[in-house]
């Protein structure tokens, strides 16, 4: 990993440690990749994408694009990366479309590309609906949504599948692809491992530390899955999903 | 949500509502003066009208327009920080801050020094309520941890402003003016006060620019991080301006109650949670619902404005809780 970060990366995270949730955490991706971040709860997760993200303070380095974020200023981090939260909390009832246009802020709010993350994300019918009245799920989708319209090209998302329906998930596994191909970078924490397999990478945490990566085949392999989640898990051909 | 003509409209309706009142405001009184006095008064063609409207309407209008803005731009910048609709400094022991120090200083006799003995004393005393409710309630604090706070900082400063009143004057007038303190009033303000509450003007433009970053702080300070706010320093101007107009506020006429929560929040339901239209309406809504509170007071025989802004503002508050549940 660490001879790799020589390479222009897109995000490299270097030794990164806060104390009692991770600890000397590094890793690093590629330009275009898209990654998944897996461990049991309270294995770091959150706490790694939020360091990640700049948003956390730690020890040890993180840099964007080659770049140490401690060397970006505010506003152009907000163009640069963009961070869904595992769950949002909304006090005040601002429409759907107004939340999904604070992504452009950093941009100057100048509203581009709103009315079509908000029908990628099956928004449109909600667009003028308060945000706090909403579903866990449908707040879900309004975070990706805003992640969208930053056209960062860093994405680190915090379980974005989690409260999602079968459909909505598989809709926003394929955003992330499409986005990814076009070149943006993403770091996406999931527990559901069928998922983990559409992924080009998978970083493994266990207990604050990271304990394996590499491409989901090789790494996710039943040893691993007993070693970190306590799990017996058998590849059998199953239920595939697959969108309309 | 709010239909888009009520945007339109909001702004110019709520300056002819406050133009009404102020106007309101210099003809009512003890000797009625009709718009062609009070204009003639202000040019002072008519000098009996003149000497009313110069020395004791003028002041008492403006002191009450700039309270009010002062008071319900507070609140609102309270409520986006805290991202708590219920936040307000009247609740949260800002006000009660304020106060003690003005208290404090009138007991001790410094008071009459210099005009600015009063309002910086209440910034003090203010800054540190607010730094009191930071460390108890974290940012997106709960209502309860909130409120019990406030509950808790208010019963303290109440008890320092009681010992200040019972223990430290001696002189009737020190008294009265210490009652006239913690029940908030606009008698007999004179052009000091107004000049003493003059950077309130100041304090509440300032906020202008602040409107939009605060929409993105209302939903989650590391969210708004994330898009690109520079938080600390948001979160520092927030504060500082917060403190600085309700001190202001509180020096120049005392605790007048409520008006941080009511105002913002009528506003909130008529045109929405987006604080570049709440900014500008907050501090000309909160001018008038000061200067109709002072209008019903003196309707109703003198009544200490604060007492007015409470009567209304207590049943609000509890109509607000029930609503919350």
């Amino acid at each position: 990993m660490a001879a790799e970060a020589t390479s222009v990366t897109a995000l490299t995270v270097t030794n990164a440690s806060v104390p009692g949730r991770i600890e000397g955490v590094s890793l690093s991706l590629a330009p275009g990749m898209l990654a998944g971040l897996v461990g049991p709860n309270g294995s770091g997760k959150s706490t790694l994408l939020q360091v990640a993200a700049g948003l956390l303070p730690a020890t040890g380095s993180v840099s964007w694009l080659g770049r140490d974020i401690g060397d970006i200023s505010v506003p152009e981090r907000g163009r640069l990366a963009a961070w869904v939260p595992q769950e949002a909390r909304f006090e005040f009832g601002f429409s759907v479309r107004s939340v999904v246009a604070q992504g452009r802020y950093a941009r100057g709010d100048d509203d581009y590309g709103v009315d079509l993350a908000l029908k990628q994300l099956d928004l449109v019918s909600l667009a003028h609906r308060p945000v706090n009245r909403l579903s866990g799920g449908e707040k879900q989708r309004v975070m990706i949504a805003r992640a969208l319209v930053t056209e960062a090209p860093l994405q680190l998302w915090d379980e974005p599948l989690a409260p999602l329906d079968p459909r909505h998930a598989l809709e926003v596994l394929m955003h992330a692809r499409r986005i990814t191909r076009a070149g943006a970078t993403m770091l996406i924490s999931l527990h559901d491992l069928r998922a983990a397999y559409c992924l080009d990478f998978v970083v493994v945490l266990h207990q604050g530390r990271l304990c394996a990566a590499g491409p989901p085949e090789k790494v996710l392999t039943p040893e691993l899955l007993m070693e970190v989640f306590g799990v017996r898990a058998k590849q059998l051909p199953g239920l595939t999903l697959e969108l309309p | 949500m709010t239909p888009p003509w009520v945007h339109r409209v909001a702004f110019p309706v709520a300056l002819l509502l406050l133009g009404v009142l102020a106007l309101t405001s210099l003809a009512i009184g003890d000797m009625h003066l009709n718009p062609a006095r009070i204009f003639s008064g202000l040019l002072h063609r008519d000098e009996l009208a003149a000497t009313i409207l110069w020395n004791i309407r003028l002041p008492r209008m403006l002191i009450s327009m700039m309270v009010g803005a002062a008071l319900a731009s507070s609140g609102l910048v309270m409520q986006a920080y805290f991202r708590n609709s219920l936040a307000s400094p009247g609740l949260l022991g800002v006000t009660s801050g304020g106060a003690a120090g003005a208290v404090v200083m009138i007991g001790l006799g410094w008071a009459s020094a210099s005009i600015f003995v009063l309002p910086v004393a209440a910034i003090v005393g203010a800054m540190i309520s607010t730094s009191v409710v930071i460390m108890l309630a974290r940012r997106g604090a709960s209502t309860e941890r909130l409120l019990l706070a406030g509950v808790a900082l208010n019963a303290l400063l109440g008890a320092v402003t009681s010992y200040v009143l019972a223990n430290f004057t001696l002189s009737y007038e020190r008294n009265a003016r210490i009652l006239f303190w913690m029940l908030g009033g606009l008698e007999d303000r004179t052009w000091e006060h107004v000049m003493m509450a003059s950077p309130i003007v100041v304090a509440g433009a300032m906020l202008w620019p602040l409107g939009r970053p605060m929409d993105l702080l209302s939903l989650g300070a590391r969210e708004a991080q994330s898009l690109g706010v520079d938080i600390k320093r948001l979160r520092r101007s927030m504060l500082v301006l917060s403190t600085v107009l309700t001190a202001l506020a509180t020096a120049v006429a005392g605790t007048v109650g409520f008006v941080g929560l009511i105002v913002p929040h009528l506003l909130r339901l008529l045109v929405g949670p987006e604080h570049k239209r709440l900014v500008p309406l907050t501090l000309i809504g909160g001018a008038a619902f000061v200067l109709a509170c002072d209008l019903i007071g003196r309707s109703a025989g003198g009544l200490r404005v604060g007492i007015v802004t409470s009567l209304i503002g207590g049943p609000f508050f509890l109509w607000l809780l029930r609503r919350q549940a």
